[in-house]
This record gives structure tokens, sequence and C-alpha cells, in this order.
């Protein structure tokens, strides 16, 4: 009779802090602040995280959980007694399963930064910004070795209508990301075109290699690879429609105006 | 000539600050007060131990993401205006020739230093670029076609109401900063640089809205139409590149 009285205190005493962490003002900014791109300040300290400290301290002993378990409750539970919790503790992440692969996606996206420095610091890194966006984009890809065998799994959860709007967010934060990265400055309509190529190469290629058994991940290699190309030829064909376009057009307007036409 | 006096007095409002009685005084104008600024944290700063800043507020970030895209559009459309007013005009009035260059070379300047700033603080830019970019240089054009007055009303209207939205502008930043100071926080260079930047920025802006009316801005036909139409459809462009 002790023992189950003992536990609910410690259940409740435990409740009480991860309450004030789910209505922090950090989560409802978080959900609030879905479709905005807000001014990134070098000088200021950084707004809190989208994860308050209970969440982030499940949700990373959890992690560890979802080679075995996946992308699922189990591992949250898991977690939470890993992290010296209660079974219920996971409660306070009102989207269970989809929180733990939003942790992965933007622990992952923030891990890129340092990476990006260490392969960018080699002497053989790659020259220009379309090869550091590849080897950032293969960077990211590779990050998902150790949960890939679950990811369809987590994809099926992110497809669902409620999650999609995040889910759609997190990848325009990626190659957005990806795109800073390597350096590229362009804040033209070509900012928009690149971050949607970027992001439909990014999830061809994470799901072709959901289904890639090769050695190191070859073939997904080869297929981002062919999809990057394309990508190139198709740019560069726009590209030089445009320029033949408005190079025609001058030259248009020009023999007018030498011909003495009030334009 | 009610009208047109009615369009012409915000203009002034503008620089009626004691500083800028003068035109050779204004682009000094509010140099002095930044420095003093700039003295004034150094000194806090030197003397009593290291201030911390003051996380920026959500608020806060979407005011500035939304001030550095729309002054973006804006330079964008302001390069675009003098560059297709630029052989209609010329052809008729050749003398106009160092003037429309200094104003596209100040418009060009103005525009990169957006350009960098976008791309530093990683901000979205306006998704309506190409319409921006059509509308410019339709603008510009098409004022310039219709001769030298009309384009100088062009540019009397445009930085009447860019002049109006920078200083809306560092009204809000100085705001920020004053609340700052009060609170106890120190306030970073990324901040003060962007307050002397807009105001350099917007002086250089009202000296060419002085060089407009200083060539007859006012003698456009219909005036007032011109300058009605062209001010509300920039309030407009501001409007929307705020938030699009």
């Amino acid at each position: 009779m002790a023992c189950p009285t003992s536990a609910r205190a410690a259940l409740r005493a435990s409740i009480r802090p991860l309450r004030t962490v789910a209505t922090s003002p950090s989560t409802s900014t978080t959900s609030s602040s879905l479709y905005r791109r807000p001014y990134h300040s070098y000088d200021h300290p950084p707004p809190p995280g989208p994860f308050g400290a209970t969440e982030t301290a499940i949700l990373a002993a959890a992690y560890k959980h979802v080679p075995e378990h996946g992308f699922t409750q189990t591992a949250l539970t898991h977690g939470a007694r890993d992290a010296g919790l209660p079974d219920i503790s996971p409660s306070v992440l009102t989207n269970g399963p989809f929180t733990l692969i939003k942790y992965h996606l933007i622990t992952q996206r923030q891990a890129l930064a340092e990476r990006s420095r260490q392969l960018f610091e080699r002497d053989n890194a790659p020259a220009g910004v379309g090869g550091k966006v590849a080897a950032l984009t293969w960077e990211r890809l590779l990050a998902n070795k150790d949960v890939i065998h679950r990811w369809q799994e987590a994809l099926a959860v992110m497809a669902q209508p409620s999650y999609v709007p995040e889910s759609i967010k997190e990848l325009a934060a990626l190659s957005d990301e990806i795109w800073f990265l390597a350096g590229d400055t362009a804040v033209d309509p070509s900012w928009y075109t690149k971050r949607a190529t970027l992001s439909m190469v990014y999830t061809t290629t994470e799901l072709s290699m959901t289904n890639d058994h090769s050695p190191d991940y070859v073939e997904t290699g080869k297929f981002l690879t062919r999809r990057l190309d394309e990508v190139k030829s198709v740019g560069g064909a726009l590209g030089n429609i445009g320029q033949w376009v408005g190079f025609t057009a001058n030259a248009g307007i020009n023999i007018l105006r030498s011909k003495g036409v009030r334009i | 000539m009610l009208a047109t006096r009615a369009i012409a007095r915000p203009a002034r409002r503008l620089c009626a600050a004691p500083q800028c009685v003068s035109l050779a005084q204004r682009s000094l104008s509010t140099t002095p007060a930044i420095k003093a600024q700039h003295v004034s944290s150094d000194a806090a700063s030197g003397t009593a131990a290291p201030k911390k800043r003051k996380p920026l507020t959500q608020e806060q970030r979407d005011f500035l993401s939304s001030a550095l895209r729309v002054n973006q559009s804006g330079e964008l459309a302001a390069v675009l205006i003098y560059t297709a007013q630029g052989p209609p005009i010329l052809r008729k009035h050749p003398h106009l020739r160092p003037l429309m260059a200094h104003m596209h070379d100040q418009e060009a300047e103005h525009f990169k230093t957006f350009n960098s700033l976008i791309h530093k603080h990683r901000v979205r830019p306006s998704a309506l670029y190409p319409l921006w970019s059509v509308m410019a240089t339709g603008l510009g054009w098409s004022t310039a076609v219709m001769g030298r007055e009309a384009a100088m009303a062009c540019t009397e209207a445009v930085e009447t109401e860019i002049g109006g939205h920078y200083n809306a502008q560092i009204r809000t930043l100085l705001e920020m900063v004053g609340q700052w100071e009060a609170e106890g926080y120190e306030v970073g260079p990324e901040i003060t640089d962007l307050l002397s930047t807009l105001r350099r920025i917007r002086d250089e802006e009202l000296e060419h809205l002085d060089h407009a009316l200083e060539n007859d801005a006012k003698d456009a036909e219909p005036h007032w139409l011109l300058t009605g139409v062209i001010r509300a459809g920039c309030r407009g462009a501001i409007w929307v590149s705020e938030r699009v």
C-alpha cells in the first residue's frame, strides 16, 4: 500500500515542473512562429530553443532507444526512465512520437554548422557553392544512418495532416541552413527556387535511402549526384534562356532608340 | 494650388528638426548624435562591469526582418526607377546626366547594403521581387517619357514616402534602444550600426527629394494626380512587402 502512494507523490512532484515547461512561453512562440523566418542576430543571446529542459532530458534519452524501438511512445517511455522520470512524464510532449522526430530533425540540422566547419577546413574541401551544397546534403543524409531503418515509420507520422506544416517548416529550415552554410549570398528570387529544389532533392534522396542496402550507401550517393546534376542542367538551361531573352529585348530597345523612336 | 501645398507639407516636416535648416547641413545632422551614443556606451562599458544584452523578443525580430525585407524591395525599386528613367530623360536633357548618375549610384549602394544585411541576418527576401522589378521599371520609364517634370515629380513622391518610412523605422529602433538603456542593458553594435545606416540612407533619400524639387517637380501636369497616385502606390507596396 505504501508503495503506490509514494509513487503517486513522486509523480505529482515531478509533474509540477513539467507543467510549467509545457506552458512556458518558449513552446507557445514556436508554434505561433511557424511560417516566419525571423531576423538572426549575432549580438543578442539567441531566443529560447524549441524544447524546455525536461523535454530535452526525456528526448535526448529517448533518442538513444530509437534504433531499437523506433520513433514511438515506447522509446519515449524508455527515455523517461533513463532520465530518472516517471513513466507518465512523456505525456508533457503533447505530440508524442512526432516530438521525438522533430528532436531528431532539429538536432541534426543544428549539428550541420559544426560539421561544415570541419568539412570546409580540410585541404580537399569542395570549392564553390554547388560542391559545398552537395557535401552538406550528403552529411545531413549520413546523419540519418542510425535511424534509417526506422525512418519510413517516421515519414508516415510526418505525413499526418496535423504534422505536415511543421514537417515542411523543418525541411525549409534545413535547406535554408545548407544554402547559408555553403556561403550562398543570393537574395533575389533564386533564393526561393534554390531552397525549393534542394528540398525536393533532399526528400527524394532520403526516401531512396530508406530502401538502400548497399555498403556505405553508395547507391544513395549516386542518386544524390544524379538529382543535383539534373537540377544544375535545368537551372543552367533556364538561366541561358533568360539571358538570351534579356539580351534580345535590350538590343531591340536600343535599335529602336537609335532609329529615333522616343522610348 | 492648395492641393499641391498639402502634398508638399509632409515632405517638409521630415526635416523639421532644428539641425537640418539648410541643405548642406542635413547630411551632417544626425552624425553627432550617433557619435555621442557610441561614446557614451563605450564609456559605460569601460568603467562598469560589462553589461548584458537582452535577447530580442519575437516582436522585435519580426520587426527587424520585415524592416530589412521592405527596405531591400524599396531600394531595388529605386535602382530600377532611375535606371529606366535614364535613357528617355537624358536624350532630351543631357545636362541632367551627372545628377541622374549620382542618384542612381547612391541607390545602387543602398541596395547593396540591404542585400548584404538580408543575407547576414538570414531574412527572406520579398516573394514579390519580380513584381516590384516590373512595376518599378514601368513607373520609371513611363514618367520619364512624360517628361522631365513628371520624372522629377515621381522622384519627389517616392522619396517623400521613403523618407517617412525610414523615419518610422528609426523611431521604432530608437524606442527599442531607449528601453534597453532604461533597463540597464547594453546596446550592441549591430543595432547602432543599423541605426546609423538607416539615418545615412534616409538623409540621402531626402537629398534626392531636394534635387527633384530644384528640378521643377512642382511644374508637372497634373502634379497632384501624379504624386498622389505614386505615393498611394508606394504606401501599398510598402505595406505588402513588409508582409510577403
